[in-house]
């Protein structure tokens, strides 16, 4: 019964996120400055004729509350409304483009996290200088901008090497490039969080009664310190997607890949609002998944936490 | 050093056939297919281009990046020769009456679309009634076919269409020729899913069928072989060479030139400054550029508050610029200067104002202190009553190509440098900047467009009433001048009109600075044959006459 009100508590919050992410992103296209009918006119033509026919095509000539709670109430029947500049549904617009960027993201978080925990268990606690050149390659990973290491990669691997193509997303090998570029910062900063964490957990009292009983060192890190670890990297999920969504904006205009990056740079910069809304709102419902889920990794990590 | 798979043949004694094919491309420079030999049918090509139409429809088209896919798979009543004139296309003639009101066009009789309706005056019709539905295509409603009266099919005559014009418009047959004008399949316009952005269920009659589309990578293009309707001038005739040609959209320039120098695309249109001299001096690869149409880039001066609305301060604004100097900084030899408001390509541009202005440090230094504007502040700009010298140029972002935005910021230094003025330069999403044009809180305008006739592009400039016309210039003058223009056929009459219009705005009321003439870039591998522009636009061509040779 507990568990049913919990999911319901869940469910509720939910949707109490998406209706005001989607309201919040309203209200900022509507004070964005210039008008809907400017931007759907864009470099064409503009007269006082076509801004009639325009205003009349999409209502824009009704009081905005009423767009307003027109567009909630399409929304919550699934009706996400049709593309400003695409001219076609949102849905067909949106929906074509999600799995290819759901892959890159799945692949890059994959890689991500072998990178970050290789790396962390390799270096944390050893020798001083392996930790300092790892933390300093790290450092230049995180701060160097996507795009750079997407060109580098590719100037490398893709133009000088032909290993991997440059564009599309026709098969398994032009996923590597995309998502190693995108998963080199991210596993970089994850390491770094690790890394900390590993070593915080060397110094409790577990550790040293672990390598008492004999337990060999890698062991411990692996089995002992890294599940401490864990937590605060846990804890980064929203951070991780907010650099996600970022990352794929970039890399899909790199690499030529289609996406929801590319979509939601066009929307934003024409001030496409059911694209923008739509992109807004399938963010949110993602992060409140991911939310959902670190919160249950949270029960799974930490024993602890599972009587309270 | 570049891992190039294919090692080119010269076959010499083929290039000079080669050669006279391609000639009739237009006005392109370049050095196509000196190795590619003769015409070979079969093959598949892939080209990576820098846009992705935002709609496959013709009658929306509104990116000229994209009459290169247009062309494809659409075809329209008329097409330019070089020299600006026309030549039938699905067309066989047409017949203008002495009033100039009444166009009468005999079509083709051997015409199919890819779905197997057959082309004649009733579908003519049926694109004519879509266009003038309310909200399909206003922006052409209301611009190009404004004169528009009626059509009508002859019963007797499936092949006759009749346009009748409420005032004489030579312009309809620009749009005749235009791919807003190309024809689109009755059944498409009944039928089609997403008419308006196009795709593999909206389809035409052209060389090829457009039948996958993913968007956000690649468009993908089968040939149409029971093609056999090209213009005379298409450079061949009966189906295209090529069996197969995929268009892949790789935004990033780098990654563009990175893809044709591995051999990962065998063609790239935009070359950017910094890569043209690598694409020239690689073995394998050829370098080809073409000057657009239209009108020139140029800064339009806001006469309609101060300090632009004093001609002396648009004067000096032109005078202290050294555009040389700039263009050299900012596209390193590769621009050509624009001298007027007209393109250079354009059978309707003077050339009596070249060399006429600017560069002249002391004369803008002049006309300021006479205007004015004789103080300077503590960073050097000149004032006058304590206000400082400041011109606002605000640009839409999603519309910045050609570094446009660097060069902005070379004309900043320079006018800065030389005369005191204050440039401010923005960068703006596009909604904040159509709301400094609303608001008209901007001096400096920025555009060039690619209309196929220059007098299209000065409509929409230069008319008081031009729907850009965001000089707000308003001179019963220019306005009649520019009505001259677009009333008469006759050649002549028109160059002598638009040498006229070109005294008015560059000449007498100094109301643009012309900067460059924007033109397009093609990379290919040696081995591909037939790459060219369209002529009078300017613009990449087709892929109807591209071949790929051993």
């Amino acid at each position: 019964m507990t568990l049913v009100r919990a999911v319901a508590r869940r469910l509720a919050t939910a949707a109490v996120v998406l209706w005001a992410a989607a309201t919040a992103a309203y209200l900022a296209l509507l004070l964005a400055p210039g008008s809907t009918v400017d931007s759907i006119i864009g470099d064409g033509a503009d007269t006082p004729e076509i801004r009639a026919q325009i205003i009349a095509e999409w209502h824009l000539d009704r009081p905005e509350i009423v767009q307003y709670a027109t567009y909630l109430l399409r929304a919550a029947q699934g009706d996400l409304g049709r593309s400003y500049q695409l001219q076609r549904p949102v849905s067909d617009v949106i929906g074509a483009q999600l799995l290819p960027t759901l892959k890159l993201a799945l692949a890059a978080v994959a890689i991500a996290v072998v990178i970050a925990v290789v790396v962390a268990v390799v270096t944390a606690g050893r020798r001083p200088w392996l930790r300092r050149a790892s933390s300093t390659t790290e450092l230049v990973l995180v701060s160097t901008p996507t795009f750079l290491i997407g060109l580098i990669l590719l100037n490398i691997f893709s133009f000088r090497l032909g290993l991997f193509p440059v564009s599309g997303d026709r098969d398994l090998s032009a996923l590597v490039l995309p998502a190693i570029t995108l998963a080199l910062p991210i596993g970089s900063l994850l390491a770094q969080v690790l890394r900390d964490g590993i070593e915080r957990a060397l110094d409790e009292p577990f550790v040293v009664t672990a390598r008492a009983r004999g337990v060999r060192e890698t062991a411990v890190l692996a089995r002992h310190a890294l599940r401490h670890a864990l937590l605060p990297a846990v804890t980064l999920t929203g951070w991780l997607f907010g650099v996600l969504i970022g990352g794929t904006v970039i890399i899909e205009q790199v690499f030529g890949r289609p996406g929801i990056g590319q979509v939601t740079l066009l929307a934003v910069s024409t001030k496409d609002m059911p694209v923008v809304l739509a992109v807004v709102v399938l963010s949110a419902a993602v992060y409140v998944a991911l939310s959902t889920a670190a919160d249950l990794a949270y029960l799974l990590i930490d024993p602890r936490l599972r009587r309270s | 050093m570049l891992p190039f798979s294919r090692t080119p043949r010269l076959a010499a004694a083929a290039a000079a056939l080669a050669l006279a094919l391609t000639a009739c491309s237009g006005g392109g420079t370049g050095d196509t297919a000196d190795s590619a030999g003769q015409p070979v049918a079969g093959g598949a090509l892939t080209w990576g281009i820098e846009t992705e139409p935002i709609t496959f429809n013709p009658h929306q088209y509104a990116q000229a990046k994209a009459r290169l896919l247009v062309w494809n798979s659409f075809e329209a009543l008329l097409t330019h020769d070089a020299d600006g004139g026309f030549v039938p296309w699905l067309a066989t003639g047409y017949q203008v009456s002495p009033d100039g009101l009444v166009y009468t066009v005999k079509l083709r009789t051997d015409v199919t679309f890819h779905d197997g309706e057959k082309f004649d005056a009733a579908a003519v019709k049926a694109n004519f009634d879509q266009l003038l539905q309310p909200g399909y295509a206003p922006a052409l409603r209301g611009v190009q076919l404004r004169n528009l009266g009626s059509v009508t099919v002859t019963v007797t005559d499936p092949a006759t269409v009749t346009i009748t014009l409420t005032a004489p418009d030579v312009l309809i047959l620009d749009f005749l020729a235009s791919p807003q004008g190309a024809q689109i399949s009755p059944k498409s316009l009944r039928e089609a899913k997403n008419l308006k952005a196009g795709g593999p269920d909206v389809v035409g009659t052209g060389p090829f069928v457009l039948d996958r589309y993913t968007p956000g990578q690649e468009v993908h293009y089968r040939k149409y072989p029971a093609y056999h309707w090209a213009p005379a001038n298409a450079g061949h005739q009966g189906a295209a060479y090529l069996d197969e040609v995929t268009y892949r959209f790789l935004k990033e320039s780098s990654v563009r030139v990175g893809a044709l120098t591995s051999g990962q695309v065998q063609v790239i249109e935009g070359v950017p400054a910094t890569d043209q001299d690598l694409v020239k001096t690689t073995p394998q690869l050829a370098l080809n550029k073409s000057l657009n149409s239209g009108s020139a880039y140029s800064y339009y001066f806001n006469t309609g508050h101060a300090p632009f609305d004093d001609v002396r301060v648009r004067r000096a604004f032109r005078d202290a610029v050294d555009v040389d100097a700039v263009l050299q900084a900012v596209y390193r030899g590769t621009a050509t200067r624009a001298w007027s408001v007209i393109g250079p390509t354009s059978p309707l541009y003077d050339k009596r104002f070249e060399g006429s202005y600017g560069n002249n440090a002391a004369n803008a230094d002049k006309l300021l202190d006479e205007a004015g504007w004789s103080g300077r502040d503590a960073e050097g700009f000149r004032t006058r009553d304590g206000k400082r010298l400041t011109v606002r140029v605000v640009q839409s972002a999603p519309y910045v190509r050609d570094r446009r935005d660097i060069l902005a910021q070379a004309v900043q230094a320079a006018v800065k440098q030389s005369a005191g003025i204050d440039l401010k330069v923005s960068i703006v999403d596009q909604g904040t900047a159509t709301a400094a044009i609303a608001a008209n809180e901007f001096e400096i305008f920025d555009n060039s467009r690619a209309d196929t006739d220059a007098g299209a592009a000065l409509n929409l400039l230069l008319f008081s009433t031009g729907a850009i016309n965001r000089t707000n210039y308003k001179d019963p003058e220019l306005d009649g001048l520019l009505a001259a223009g677009q009333a008469t056929g006759d050649p002549a009459k028109r160059v002598s009109v638009y040498s006229d219009i070109q005294r008015l705005t560059v000449a007498d009321q100094a109301l643009l600075l012309p900067l460059y003439a924007p033109a397009d870039q093609i990379g290919a591998a040696r081995t591909i044959g037939g790459i060219g522009f369209e002529p009078t636009a300017g613009v990449p061509g087709s892929a109807y006459n591209i071949w790929i040779g051993k």
